[in-house]
């Protein structure tokens, strides 16, 4: 207590840096992690020492050593060219499988929020439909009906998912929309599009952002699972699920094959978390 | 008699009758709340008109319904000579240039993700009310109406106090160029030192730019300094109107009365110990029939609890709704 | 005689990012067995936060930072947590302002009420505790206490809730009373009941009872004495009748003249504060009042006012305080 008193008090640089790390270190380390996991698969064509696909049939199923930081699989690849790589498709579905769910789900709640009624009971019973499937189950239907590969993964996560983003939205919408600042918006006689877009939407994003960013880890196991089983990217592509796949049959012989991809998993999960606190901390503390 | 800028006329607005689909199905009607019922009142180019009520007396409602923000059940809001309930969407944005709001709580009436320049820009702009080069000077312009510095422009809500926060609900309210103003509440919010200060500025701005003013309040000091004609609602119906003078100084309707008494003087001379009316107001849900006041009032007979008593004119402007008005004005 | 309450010297401070705000600043006063003490003033002034602070509920990481309080000859702000508890509710209780929300939406009235005296143990058995409920349910005037014992909360209106946690603070029998803007949610009608049956009650029982409030009418109506808190500090301590008679503080005066009256003539313009309560952060210097007081002069800019005695009972904080009168007021703000 006293302490805090006059830490308060004392407003030299490096105190603030160290309460700044104190009080943030969670978002500082997530940042960081996901930086330079991102940088990483950005420039992948750089780094990696290989080519992803080359297959190289005099070193398979090598152990990790300097040539090969994480080892061959099977055909002689580069794990390691393959991780770096994978992480590159793999970040970018993560994002794409919550933005577009994240813009359906919020547009739909928006809408049934803001104007209730029919139009509320409609999307609302849509709503339920999509949120009676469990998750998976409803992934994995989708996929079955539209055939296997990436196209399908993408319309199927965010069928699964936006109804998630709607409901959030449309609880929102509800308390906002009887703020003053709404009912002197409607008074001033603006349309519903402005109301909407200016003074409603700004004011509920936050919470659905907070969620997007712990959807963007479960979405990312989602992929890896489905490519995993054979339902979302196909080989010979490089995917830390496929590689995990390919890798299965290995585990007793090559240790290698699963657990460096898997640990790339671990680690963007575990970057995206303390990201995604720290981000919904930030929010809090400003709301 | 010049036509008076505002005559509402047998205004009512009721909740919640039936409107559910199973309710609908099952045949089964619930009683409506009634929010307002039967309301009548007008208020003349430059008046202030207050209406002052308990919490549940309908009398936010009653503001919002001129505005239509609230849809008025049945009845007639006659602006200007048109019926504003009669207007489609269009007609009604262009009307409410005409008409405005002021609301009660200075911290949510503005968005708090936009700058003063952005909030009273917008106005500006959505309703072309000013060309674009000239909007900028306007805001300063209508900041300085409302006694705010030119600084202002470019902070967002939070840096405000509440009562500079109230002086920005009312510029924004002002750059429509309105003729006529609902306000709601809007110093009960406010910090006591700070009440007087928005006070005087309604009544300058009266003066300036000859303002009409629906002036809404719980607080019958406030409505006293203010109004030039107060109306008082008890349960959704105006109970008694005239003008300030009547009100404050010859109130017949006992529900008046008992306000009047029970207000906190800042007097330790008068110190009571008896409270100035006993029990509760009933629930809105199931008003007690005849006269609402009925199971709170010293006077009631039996035509009090059968029969709801109709407006009746005891002086020029003087309306109260008393089966025994003759006899009430005796009361201390 | 010892007072029920004495407080001396008492600071709160609480850190906050931006500084540390002292929201309670050498705040000293004491209350009598049966007397109504008002403690009034702007929201931010303080008033609450010296009844927490008397309570030992601030909030972390605020705490009081000086001061005695003291009461049945122990200092409270050194007693360990549960010391305190024990002195809450039983000795000290207290009366809050959003009474609603103060009871818990799924207990029954009855229980409600009976669960200090239970946790105290002022009565032993189940039966008598139901028989104690009912009686003090009837005296806070709760119609039908035999049934409406076994009632919800959310059975009860804003006025009924009010007095059912009335009847909870008077379950243990305290000797002084803490009310903090009890009747500021309620409606005119109701608060005029409240305000007369929290009298009532207090002069039966020669109770203390302290009524925090920001409305000088209800302070007319109710206290013998009252404080008036200004940005942490109180700036004017004075018997009731004195205070609107002669305030010897400008910004008492300034509030006697901005608030509108039911009596007196009905177009006599107010005489608004000018600006706004300072931000605690960055208190101005000097006096705390001198960048809105009308009759501020340079050494209020500096130096430093305390509280110190105008006349015998009568308190000011306003090194002009001897000059100060309704006519030197009425030139200033002309």
């Amino acid at each position: 207590m006293t302490e805090a008193v006059a830490l308060s008090l004392s407003n030299g640089p490096d105190s603030r840096k160290a309460a700044v790390w104190r009080k943030h270190t969670g978002l500082i380390v997530g940042a960081t992690l996901l930086g330079v996991i991102l940088l990483s698969s950005l420039f992948a064509g750089f780094i990696s020492p290989h080519d992803p696909l080359q297959h190289d049939l005099r070193n398979t199923l090598q152990p990790p050593r300097w040539a090969h930081p994480f080892g061959t699989d099977n055909f002689g690849r580069d794990i390691f060219s393959r991780v770096l790589h994978a992480a590159k498709l793999d970040l970018m579905i993560g994002f794409l499988c919550v933005l577009f769910p994240w813009m359906l789900g919020t547009a739909l709640g928006a809408i049934a929020g803001y104007f209730g009624g029919a139009v509320d009971t409609v999307i609302m019973r849509v709503v339920d439909t999509f949120s009676a499937f469990p998750f998976l189950v409803m992934v994995i239907g989708i996929i079955a009906i539209l055939g296997p590969g990436l196209m399908s993964m993408y319309i199927a996560l965010t069928l699964a998912g936006w109804s998630m983003y709607a409901r959030l939205v449309r609880a929102e919408v509800l308390v906002v929309k009887k703020a003053e600042y709404v009912l002197a918006a409607r008074a001033l006689g603006y349309l519903h599009g402005r109301i909407m877009f200016r003074h409603i939407l700004p004011n509920v994003i936050t919470p659905t952002i907070i969620f997007a960013m712990t959807d963007i880890v479960l979405v990312i196991l989602s992929t890896t699972s489905l490519s995993f089983l054979g339902l979302g990217v196909q080989p010979p592509m490089a995917e830390w699920g496929i590689m995990i796949s390919e890798g299965k049959g290995f585990i007793l012989t090559a240790w290698w094959m699963v657990t460096l991809p898997g640990l790339a998993i671990v680690l963007v999960g575990l970057a995206l978390s303390l990201l995604g606190d720290g981000i919904a901390k930030l929010l809090r503390e400003r709301a | 008699m010049p036509d008076p800028l505002l005559d509402v006329r047998h205004l009512s607005k009721h909740y919640g009758s039936a409107t559910g689909l199973l309710k609908r199905l099952s045949g089964a009607k619930s009683a409506p709340l009634i929010a307002v019922d039967d309301v009548s009142f007008t208020i003349a180019q430059g008046e202030i008109f207050s209406l002052v009520g308990e919490s549940g007396s309908g009398k936010t409602t009653l503001g919002r319904s001129l505005l239509r923000l609230i849809e008025p059940t049945t009845g007639e809001i006659r602006f200007d000579g048109t019926d504003l309930c009669t207007l489609d969407a269009t007609a009604m944005r262009a009307m409410r240039r005409q008409v405005q709001m002021i609301f009660q709580d200075p911290y949510s009436s503005l968005n708090p993700r936009l700058t003063v320049r952005q909030t009273i820009g917008e106005v500006l702009r959505v309703h072309a009310i000013r060309p674009v080069a000239q909007i900028d000077a306007r805001i300063t312009e209508l900041l300085a109406l409302v006694g705010l510095p030119a600084e202002a422009l470019d902070r967002t809500p939070r840096n405000f106090s509440g009562g500079q926060l109230q002086r920005l609900g009312i510029a924004r309210a002002l750059a429509m160029e309105p003729l006529f103003i609902v306000a709601d509440e809007p110093v009960s919010a406010v910090d006591v030192s700070m009440q007087a200060q928005i006070m005087n500025l309604l009544l300058d701005l009266r003066s300036r730019l000859g303002l009409t003013l629906l002036f809404i309040a719980h607080d019958l000091s406030v409505v006293r300094y203010l109004s030039d004609r107060v109306g008082v609602m008890y349960m959704g119906r105006i109970v008694e109107s005239g003008t300030r003078n009547q009100m404050f100084e010859v109130a017949r309707h006992p529900y008046t009365q008992a306000l009047l008494r029970a207000a906190p003087r800042p007097d330790p001379a008068r110190k009571g110990t008896e409270a100035a009316v006993r029990g509760e107001p009933p629930s809105p849900l199931s008003p007690p029939p005849g006269c609402h006041f009925h199971t709170r009032c010293p006077f009631a007979t039996a035509i009090c609890r059968s029969t709801p008593p109709p407006p009746e004119t005891v002086a020029p402007g003087h309306v109260v709704r008393c089966h025994h008005h003759a006899q009430t004005h005796v009361m201390p | 005689m010892m007072a029920l309450l004495d407080i001396r010297h008492l600071t709160t401070q609480i850190p906050t990012p931006r500084g540390t705000l002292t929201v309670v600043d050498d705040v000293s006063f004491t209350v009598d067995a049966g007397e109504c003490f008002g403690l009034v003033g702007e929201s931010g002034s303080g008033k609450s936060m010296t009844i927490k602070s008397i309570l030992g509920l601030i909030p972390p990481p605020g705490r009081v930072t000086g001061g005695a309080v003291l009461h049945d000859g122990q200092d409270l702000t050194l007693l360990s947590p549960r010391a305190m508890n024990a002195i809450r509710g039983r000795g000290i209780a207290t009366i809050v302002q959003d009474a609603s929300s103060a009871l818990n939406p799924v207990l029954r009235i009855g229980k409600q009420i009976a669960e200090s005296m239970l946790e105290h143990g002022i009565v032993r058995t189940r039966a008598e505790a139901r028989a104690r409920v009912i009686d003090l349910m009837a005296k806070v005037g709760i119609p039908a206490p035999e049934t409406r014992i076994d009632d919800y909360p959310h059975q009860f209106s804003g006025g009924m809730c009010q007095r059912v946690v009335i009847a909870a603070a008077l379950s243990c029998n305290p000797e002084l009373i803490l009310a903090d803007e009890p009747t500021t949610a309620l409606d005119v009608t109701i608060q005029d009941q409240i305000l007369k049956l929290l009298l009532a009650l207090q002069h039966d029982l020669g109770l203390g009872l302290v009524l925090v409030t920001h409305d000088l009418g209800v302070v007319a109506q109710t206290c013998q004495r009252v404080a008036v808190m200004y940005a942490g500090q109180i700036v004017e301590m004075v018997g009731t009748a004195d205070l609107f008679r002669q305030p010897r503080h400008p910004y008492t005066m300034g509030l006697l003249n901005c608030v509108p009256r039911l009596d007196g003539p009905a177009d006599k313009r107010l005489t608004p504060i000018p600006g706004a309560p300072p931000d605690l952060a960055h208190p101005p210097s000097g006096c705390r009042f001198h960048p809105r007081c009308p009759l501020a002069a340079d050494a209020c800019r500096s130096g430093k006012p305390t509280l110190t005695e105008v006349s015998p009972g009568h308190l000011s904080r306003c090194i002009r305080q001897d000059a100060l009168t309704a006519d030197l007021w009425e030139t200033a703000v002309a």
